[in-house]
């Protein structure tokens, strides 16, 4: 291949790499909106909070496959006792107090791992095993950027499974489109709430764990992956996975063309890109509601 | 009878305090309480869209750094720009900016509403960072000078004094906070709070509920601007962390809601009520956010009329005066 179109190709892998990532918060926050009806603020707050636990488990193990299981898993607990003891507390108070008490716990999470690990940014080692570059036919790219392309399309091709074909996915997804009907079926929805949030704050957990070494991790990570998570969502249409899905990707690829072509304009192309949408389509590309 | 007359009490009282306070206070309270008052009119106009409107709006900042950004832009290029015209040019940058993106915001409601003010602020807050010939980027404009206050024919009083400033930024802010108030009490402002309760029973009434909501945006966004303005000429430094970054959005959120949303003073008591706090905090610990933060989920959760909602059912409960709404 020529040089040109190696960087093109190697662009577009960039693209796809972030995209995922991106994909990975964004999925877990258009769910909670389909849901619960609540804009989680603070989702990408969980992600970040992840990126600090994989850091810490690291140092104290040196061990990235264990930081990888526990980090997310950590994060998920957070997200599951913030639903149960923040959020549902104030559910009766209706989706602006719900919404406010997101900001809130924003707040306290950047400022807490301020407190607790500093503002300086931290640098998480690959694991020998992924570092490097890989060749595949006259194209040398990262290691590391095709496994988070690979994990993340495992973890989501799980997450299908699980969505269209079990129970639990059949109950979730009807509550995304009906949730007073089908609480009034007899099922458990705050416990399904609960559950849907834990594995929102799961994905984003995953996703912050990942980025660690790609990213490092520092307390303005949650800022900008909130921002595109949030773009994406709202492009996307509140509270469809397939459109988030979709919007993810083009958003990442938007992102790593927008860089290498006009660096100056690449950060105010995405917000350009969501005005435009939304002029013309207020609920988003493939949403159906407000 | 007897409330009118307490009202005229109050009145004077406040206006002597406000008086006498650079004397009372020093040179540095009296800055502090610049901050108060400035961000107390943000305030004010961000409670205009949440608690008499109904919708809560994350990118209240871009009006307020809009206003700035265009008064420090006017000081720093126009040689010899008034002090008046300086201050209205922050306000119709603001209004403008309204007027420009209120096709968009008025459609929309709750959430959506959230989220497209969130995407705008975002929007031109990037852009700020990014046009750095104009905005000077995250360096900000700083430098310009304050001018003297020049009536024609009759004085002009030297504004880089800063006793003099702070009489001149008062007059300005509770001038505006007064013209505020009036506002919420005219006919419109009730149709305001109606779409609030119940926009589609305003609609059958045949009012234009995009129009009337465009109107409010833009009152807001003038206002805004105009707090912007001020705070540009009282710190002389205008720069995008600051003046047009999330954090100044949430900000007002939080004062309006420790304050009492709904309540016209409601924002004003919560931005002196967290200006002290901070005050306060900044002794013991760095981590002013972190308490801020959880007061505001405290405040959420447990109190969610604020400080003045508190105060009303106190009085009803003590007194068995009023009813608890």
């Amino acid at each position: 291949m020529s040089p040109t179109a190696v960087l093109y190709v190697a662009q577009a892998f960039h693209g796809l790499a972030y995209g995922m990532l991106l994909f990975l918060v964004a999925s877990g926050l258009t769910m909670i909106f389909g849901m619960m009806g609540i804009l989680n603020i603070a989702h990408a707050s969980f992600f970040m909070l992840a990126g600090y636990f994989c850091y810490t488990v690291m140092t104290l193990t040196g061990n990235f496959w264990l930081a990888l299981l526990i980090a997310p898993v950590v994060a998920g607990i957070f997200g599951i006792l913030t639903e149960r003891f923040l959020l549902r507390t104030v559910h009766v108070q209706g989706h602006l107090a719900e919404l406010l008490i997101t900001v809130g716990i924003m707040m306290v999470i950047l400022e807490g791992v301020k407190a607790g690990w500093g503002t300086e940014s931290m640098i998480v080692k690959i694991p020998r095993s992924l570092d490097g570059l890989i060749s595949i036919a006259g194209l040398t790219y990262p290691i590391y950027r095709l496994f988070i392309i690979g994990l993340s399309i495992v973890i989501l091709g799980f997450m299908a499974l699980i969505l269209f074909k079990t129970r639990l996915g059949k109950i979730v997804r009807a509550a995304v489109s009906d949730a007073d009907m089908v609480s009034a079926l007899g099922i458990n929805t705050p416990l399904v709430f609960m559950l849907v949030f834990g594995i929102g704050t799961w994905l984003a957990g995953v996703a912050g764990a990942v980025a660690g070494p790609l990213l490092t991790v520092f307390p303005g990570m949650a800022d900008q992956m909130g921002l595109d998570a949030f773009v994406v969502v709202v492009v996307g249409g509140f509270g469809s996975l397939f459109g988030a899905f979709v919007v993810a990707l083009f958003l990442g690829e938007l992102n790593a063309y927008g860089i290498q072509f006009i660096p100056r304009l690449a950060p105010v192309l995405m917000f350009a890109f969501m005005a435009i949408v939304l002029s013309f389509k207020p609920m988003g590309l493939f949403g159906e509601r407000e | 009878m007897r409330n009118s007359l307490h009202k005229w009490i109050l009145g004077v009282a406040g206006v002597i305090i406000l008086a006498i306070f650079p004397r009372l206070a020093g040179i540095y309270y009296t800055n502090v309480f610049l901050g108060f008052a400035t961000f107390a009119l943000y305030a004010v106009t961000l409670n205009l869209q949440l608690g008499y409107m109904g919708v809560l709006s994350f990118g209240h900042a871009m009006f307020f750094g809009t206003g700035a950004y265009a008064t420090a832009l006017a000081l720093t290029h126009i040689q010899g720009f008034p002090l008046l015209p300086a201050v209205l040019v922050g306000g119709l940058a603001g209004g403008l900016l309204a007027l420009i993106l209120s096709p968009l915001l008025v459609r929309v409601s709750g959430t959506a509403f959230a989220m497209l003010t969130l995407a705008f602020g975002q929007l031109i807050f990037v852009l700020a960072l990014k046009f750095r010939e104009v905005t000077g980027g995250e360096d900000g404009i700083g430098g310009f000078r304050v001018p003297p206050l020049n009536i024609p024919g009759m004085v002009s009083i030297d504004m880089t004094n800063q006793i003099n400033f702070y009489y001149f930024a008062v007059a300005v802010i509770v001038v505006c906070l007064f013209i505020l108030w009036f506002y919420t009490k005219t006919p419109f402002g009730t149709l305001v709070v109606g779409i609030r309760d119940n926009a589609m029973r305003i609609d059958y009434l045949g009012f234009k509920l995009p129009q009337t909501r465009a109107v409010n945006l833009i009152v807001c966004g003038t206002f805004a601007g105009i707090a912007g303005a001020v705070h540009a000429l009282l710190q002389k430094l205008v720069s995008t962390v600051g003046v047009l970054d999330i954090q100044t959005s949430f900000e007002p959120i939080m004062m309006a809601y420790i304050g009492g949303v709904g309540s016209f003073f409601g924002p004003i008591i919560g931005s002196g009520v967290l200006r002290l706090l901070e005050d306060l905090v900044i002794r013991f610990t760095e981590r002013i956010g972190l308490v801020n933060g959880a007061i505001f989920i405290l405040v959420v959760l447990y109190g969610p009329t604020g400080i003045v909602g508190l105060f009303h059912s106190a009085k009803a409960k003590w007194f068995h005066k009023e009813k608890v709404s």
